[in-house]
């Protein structure tokens, strides 16, 4: 796949970010006396020499710090091995029907990360910029991809014929391109009946797009239906605010960076918890894509802001 | 064994037309011969038959893996790498080969693959080898081969280290036809490769150091670097030659961002002669301060404290987004600033700048996508959708004949 520069580019197609391997975290959490309720909060100052990157580990106390680096190690390792898959499409709700439960509906997943033990303080709700120690920068979203199966065969001369906007060039691409204005998306419809939906700047745009070209392949007389709508890819940015050194960046989180200036401007941050792909560049914009829900894109950012914090100063 | 004749160990395999022989080198005896001919049984023992008449059975190595595995080794040979290089590329190549993810792959992308092992073998051995060099080797799209590059990367989790600038330096200037007199190199241009080198060096960690670097293209800024170092060398005679001249006298390709490179590094040591108490007098330009360069580079480190402000780096992007108003009047005495650096003693001058990458101090105007309204984020893709909001992307019965009329749809 060819690399193009894309610092303003930000709907990344799906395929340039092959995420890797998941690798299920899932260790006890002790809490310190209900301090740690959120998940976004971050773990104690460590020291300068510390160099193994936590972004793979929950909350963590005091006497576990010493056991971190043999296990950031030993999870590394086990990634550069074959790991089997994890199937973790499953924690999103299947949805068969136009009245299903929306995006937002907190997964499985997150719920067994948390402490068994009931805090003296309550939970606090998971939304960024809640805790105190959080950067207090939200990523924005600024790009939803999503499929959606209209589950009949579709003939694609005939929509490009009778829809304004639609653009249809069999030899350069086997899919009507439509765009609509309100929310404004372009989609990929497939003679399959498979299309792809993207642009949005929420999953509910995505969603509510999406259902707009069914209408329009509705109106053009087939027998569309709206089966199985995911949230493919969700891409966010935001900025920092200040210059990084991404040549020390990339010395001191190897294993998770790839900054090749030969190639392209920005280093390539392949974060393991949450699975999620970071461009970081030097003027401080960063840009998160690979997630399915937007809790991961701002998780992401909390674990990365630390980190990018130590190479603020030049010296 | 030893020839029966002069008891010489120098026993050589020759033939003679079609016939094997075993032959002594020192005095030409011939310990044994193959058959003139051979039988199918025989064939395991000799090897005489031509490879499309065999079995194939003893093959452990496709046709494919062997020519890659070549490919790979004349690479080594004509960059000329160390031994080591060459069996550690070929084993990624063979492990890449074998790895469901380039299995399949087209044979254009193969021969790409044997370049990224070569390429990631010299990286990890820090032996500075760029892209552009092995892309120009294998006559590749440079795209194709990061595509390639990045995926062996990924998928035999191989660890890259950065590449050393210094390394690159070193090996780019090396490659420079400046150093011995030639016919086409005149001799006020001539000059020492230590000399160069070393001051080459100096000047990228200065560019390092002010920005200049990081996400950059690593090669243009060392061309640049390496033709101010080389000018400031004898500036009388080369302040006149331009960076497209020098680099055809050196006899290497002049890199476009090259010249940009340039201008930046000009201001930046123009703002560093600034500082310099006895260059304040002059009224320096890009040229002339060139002549200047090695005192510049010996007081760097004061120089660029004070020529650059080192606020808080958060500030001062605030600041630089109005670009052109101070803010700190220029402070008599350290320690008098206002709106300046907490940390006291620098000199808060107007024609002072934050130390910030180019990216930030130029910022180029964009279209900022606003956030998500009010009534956007309220969404719940739920709502209920109009007939005539759909209608309006349908084609009216009259459009539709026009449409059909003026386009013959194929």
């Amino acid at each position: 796949h060819a690399f193009s520069p894309f610092k303003d580019d930000l709907s990344a197609s799906p395929q340039l970010f092959t995420p890797m391997s998941p690798y299920d975290v899932d260790l006890p959490i002790q809490t310190e006396d209900g301090l740690f309720g959120s998940q976004f909060n971050q773990p104690k100052e460590l020291p300068a020499d510390f160099s193994v990157d936590l972004s793979f580990l929950p909350d963590i106390t005091q006497d576990k710090e010493q056991n971190l680096s043999e296990d950031g190690h030993e999870m590394q390792e086990k990634l550069d091995g074959s790991v089997s898959r994890n199937e973790d499409s499953g924690t999103f709700v299947n949805e068969s029907s136009l009245s299903c439960p929306d995006a937002s509906q907190p997964s499985p997943e997150e719920s067994s990360v948390c402490p068994p033990l009931t805090p003296m303080t309550p939970m606090t709700p998971v939304t960024p910029a809640s805790a105190s120690e959080s950067s207090g920068i939200v990523p924005q979203l600024q790009n939803i991809v999503s499929t959606v199966n209209l589950a009949c065969k579709l003939d694609l001369k005939n929509i490009a014929l009778h829809a304004r906007n639609a653009e249809y060039n069999p030899k350069r691409f086997a899919a009507v391109i439509m765009r609509i204005r309100d929310p404004r998306t372009t989609a990929l419809i497939f003679s399959s009946g498979k299309m792809v939906c993207t642009g949005a700047k929420s999953e509910e745009q995505s969603r509510l797009a999406a259902r707009k070209y069914a209408r329009v392949v509705q109106k053009l007389g087939f027998p569309a239906k709206f089966l199985d709508f995911k949230i493919q890819n969700m891409v966010g940015s935001c900025d920092v605010r200040f210059p990084i050194r991404l040549e020390g960046l990339v010395l001191t989180h190897q294993q998770f960076s790839s900054y090749e200036p030969e190639l392209f401007p920005g280093l390539i941050y392949r974060m393991v918890k949450p699975r999620i792909v970071l461009l970081i560049f030097v003027s401080g914009k960063v840009v998160l894509t690979g997630a399915k829900e937007r809790s991961e894109i701002y998780e992401a950012f909390e674990n990365i802001y630390p980190i990018l914090k130590g190479f603020k100063k030049a010296s | 064994g030893r020839c029966p004749e002069c008891g010489s160990a120098a026993l050589v395999e020759d033939s003679h037309y079609a016939q094997q022989q075993l032959v002594c080198a020192a005095c030409g005896c011939v310990l044994a011969e193959g058959l003139l001919t051979t039988t199918y049984s025989d064939e395991q023992h000799l090897r005489e038959v031509a490879y499309s008449q065999s079995t194939g059975q003893k093959e452990q190595l496709s046709r494919c893996m062997q020519r890659g595995i070549r490919r790979v080794q004349d690479l080594c040979k004509v960059l000329q790498l160390p031994s080591v290089f060459e069996e550690t590329a070929v084993g990624y190549f063979q492990r890449a080969l074998q790895h469901p993810a380039f299995h399949l792959v087209s044979l254009e992308k193969k021969e790409l693959l044997g370049g990224c092992c070569v390429f990631v073998t010299c990286r990890q051995h820090s032996w500075p080898l760029t892209m552009g060099t092995i892309c120009s080797l294998l006559y590749a799209k440079q795209e194709l081969f990061a595509g390639v590059y990045l995926s062996v990367q990924k998928e035999l989790g191989i660890s890259v280290p950065a590449l050393s600038l210094a390394d690159l330096v070193k090996t780019h200037l090396s490659s420079f036809h400046l150093f011995r007199r030639a016919e086409d190199v005149p001799a006020p241009f001539v000059e020492g490769e230590e000399q160069v080198v070393a001051r080459t060096l100096q000047v990228v960690e200065l560019a390092s150091e002010t920005w200049l670097v990081t996400g950059r293209h690593p090669v243009p800024i060392v061309t640049a670097a390496a033709f101010l170092s080389w000018q400031s060398l004898r500036p009388a005679a080369r302040l006149a030659c331009s960076l497209a001249r020098f680099c055809e006298v050196a006899g290497i390709p002049l890199p476009p961002p090259a010249r940009l490179r340039l201008r930046e590094l000009h201001e930046i040591l123009l703002r560093m002669a600034a500082q310099l108490a006895w260059l304040r007098v002059f009224h320096l330009d890009k040229k002339t301060v060139v002549k200047h360069l090695g005192d510049l580079l010996q007081h760097r480190l004061v120089l660029l404290r004070n020529a650059f402000s080192l606020q808080d780096a958060e500030e001062q992007h605030g600041e630089a987004q109005g670009e052109g108003s101070a803010g700190c009047p220029p402070a008599a005495e350290p320690g008098q600033e206002e709106g300046c650096s907490l940390e006291g003693k620098r000199q808060c001058d107007s024609s002072q700048r934050p130390l910030l990458p180019p990216c930030l101090i130029h910022p180029r105007k964009r279209l900022r996508t606003a956030a998500l309204s009010e009534s956007d984020a309220a969404l719940t893709g739920d709502e209920p959708i109009s007939d005539s909001e759909i209608e309006q992307y349908l084609r009216g019965p009259q459009e539709l004949r026009a449409f059909r009329k003026a386009k013959a749809w194929q």
